[in-house]
């Protein structure tokens, strides 16, 4: 027993002041911009069965999930993800209503870590879910959202890219690839293993095996899509281009453009997305702070025939790029006598604490050793003790 | 001019073989060539700084984005995993991975469960579950070829460059595992954020190799 006594499992940590204001401060921004906008909020079980993360589409590995057995013998894990709890509770509690629906969460998910690599097995994520709009609207909705996400916490210096899943499934459908051949090559572009690549597509000839060679690439400001326009006939993928487009004037308009970019090679979790994919990367965070999309399949799985879109912020990732200065120890020490509790108390908040000792020159002590100053209150009033005289 | 870029690179013969690139590219690599007490090591001509670092560490600080880039040879990649965009063969520090056992050793001829002894035991496992074959992988830290000699395994899973310590302890290559040689890999956000710098050192890097 006493080997653990001081140790916290791999991946988890305590958190102490500074860092807890700095997270309870973006959590508290975000959930006050989403809750601006009508997003209301829900909160579903930490402890979700297993089954509900094992579909074909889920890209977790089993390994990441924290796993524990309920009493009857069932598997559960610890919330491993947010969206699939939101999708289960859609199909449950809103069967018969029509879109759309504003969500939002302030949840923490947990993935067991690797190990040894730094990196946190509790994850904090604030995020929304637009279910039932399915279009143009809807999107700009979401990637407009993300962008005020990020700006109220407080980032001033970052990129929101935007990729499209169509543009990818529109090339490799024109070259007919089976599942696995589609799947290495969606490995390879989001991994950038440009080499590999070539030898994947080497195969195929035409237009569309040029432009998957390209795709890689394909990523940085408005002019991309203008390349990525040129490089392909194809009607899906040419559709994919022109909704970026769309959404990207839009933001313009709107004073929020400026930040947006592009990556046509944004291949990640492409079981899950079928439209717009989104990421946010900063300088000082290794990796996305924030990520979303459109995922118009996932209710269908769960019986309900509506459209998804969403995004989560990283709280954890985000916190990191921000410094926080410790909480300030208190000032003044008030010491009540018997019965003044409620004047007392009055004077609590900016940086005053009461006093535990329970009489005024011991209290006197404490504020000299401490280098607060002294406030007693008695059934005369108050009066300040300087406690170095 | 923004800050250079920071590269970890793999201490060893991928060093040797880097500056030989570097180099080509048109740098004079004076403080790779001779590091003295430094840590961090510039590399103007390139806009690079450079910290030589041990393989699997290389693949840490570029995922952790502490370095920008990392130069680390594929059997590492292989074996540690993780997530970062793997951007250039380099072509150099190439050798393979292999299956060897003692002669006379055929895989389809063993009835039970291989022991199978590996500095690599991902790599192994995974190589074996693209055969269907369950094995027991047994983790060794060097001189793996010893293991089938004491018996402790059946085969093993190593990195083979010229055969020659196989053959001195009576092995020999089973079957090809895959090749190895150094890559280029970069760090997912500062490919985003800095694309253009990067773009222009792979381009560099690829024209110096090609040539």
């Amino acid at each position: 027993m006493t080997i653990f006594k001081a140790a916290s499992p791999e991946g988890t940590r305590d958190k102490l002041f500074a860092e807890c204001l700095r997270l309870r401060g973006i959590r508290s921004s975000l959930m006050e911009l989403f809750s601006s906008r009508s997003y209301k909020e829900i909160m579903t079980p930490e402890l979700e069965y297993y089954d509900l993360f094992v579909r074909a589409e889920n890209p977790l590995p089993q390994e990441t999930m924290f796993k524990l057995v309920d009493r009857s013998g069932r598997l559960l894990v610890m919330r491993p993800d947010c969206t699939a709890p939101i999708a289960r509770l859609v199909a449950s509690h809103f069967k018969d209503a029509e879109g759309p629906f504003r969500l939002c969460y302030d949840e923490t998910v947990f993935r067991s870590a690797a190990g040894l690599d730094g990196a946190d097995s509790e994850l904090p994520q604030c995020g929304v879910e637009l279910i039932g709009a399915p279009g143009l609207r809807g999107d700009i909705e979401i990637v407009s959202l993300a962008v005020d996400a990020v700006r109220s916490a407080g980032l001033r210096d970052f990129r929101l890219e935007l990729g499209h899943a169509d543009f990818f499934f529109g090339l490799t459908e024109e070259l007919g690839l089976s599942r696995e051949d589609e799947e290495a090559l969606r490995a390879c572009i989001e991994s950038r293993s440009f080499a590999l690549l070539d030898e994947l597509v080497a195969g195929y000839s035409g237009e569309a095996a040029q432009c998957l060679r390209r795709l890689p690439y394909l990523f940085g400001g408005p002019e991309i899509l203008d390349e990525a326009a040129a490089l392909t006939s194809n009607p899906r993928a040419l559709a994919a281009v022109e909704r970026l487009r769309d959404i990207w004037r839009e933001l313009v308009s709107a004073g929020r453009g400026d930040c947006i970019s592009f990556d046509l090679g944004l291949v990640q979790g492409l079981d899950y997305y079928t439209g717009v994919i989104f990421r946010c990367w900063t300088p000082g965070a290794p990796s996305s702070v924030l990520a979303g999309g459109r995922y118009d399949r996932l209710l269908c799985d769960f019986g309900l025939e509506l459209a998804g879109a969403g995004f989560a912020v990283y709280v954890g990732a985000l916190a990191s790029c921000f410094e926080c200065p410790e909480p300030e120890a208190a000032k003044t020490l008030i010491f009540y006598e018997s019965g003044c509790l409620a004047e007392a108390v009055a004077l609590l908040g900016g940086g005053a604490e009461l006093s535990c000792f329970a009489t005024e020159a011991e209290s006197l002590e404490y504020a000299r050793r401490a280098g607060m100053k002294l406030l007693v209150v008695s059934k005369n009033g108050i009066k300040e003790v300087d406690p170095n005289v | 001019m923004s800050e250079p870029l920071r590269i970890a690179i793999t201490k060893g013969r991928l060093l040797d073989d880097s500056i030989r690139m570097f180099q080509k590219a048109g740098a004079s690599c004076s403080e790779l060539l001779d590091p003295g007490r430094r840590l961090v090591l510039d590399v103007p001509e390139l806009g690079l700084s450079a910290v030589l670092a041990k393989a699997p560490d290389v693949v840490t600080y570029v995922e952790q984005g502490v370095c920008a880039l990392g130069i680390v040879g594929k059997d590492t990649l292989m074996e540690v995993g993780g997530s970062f965009y793997e951007v250039l063969d380099l072509g150099y520090g190439r050798c393979r991975f292999a299956l060897a056992a003692p002669r006379g050793f055929s895989l389809s001829a063993r009835r039970g469960t291989l022991r199978i002894a590996s500095k690599y035991p991902n790599v192994t496992r995974s190589f074996f579950r693209s055969l269907g074959q369950d094995v027991t992988v047994i983790k060794i830290e060097g001189s793996v070829e010893l293991a089938p000699v004491l018996g402790l395994a059946d085969a093993i899973v190593d990195i083979v460059e010229t055969g020659n310590t196989l053959k001195a302890n009576g092995l020999e290559i089973v079957s090809e595992v895959a090749p190895v040689s150094a890559r280029l890999i970069v760090n997912t956000a500062a490919m985003k954020l800095r694309k253009s710098e990067i773009l222009e050192l792979t381009e560099k890097c690829r024209g110096v190799l090609n040539a």
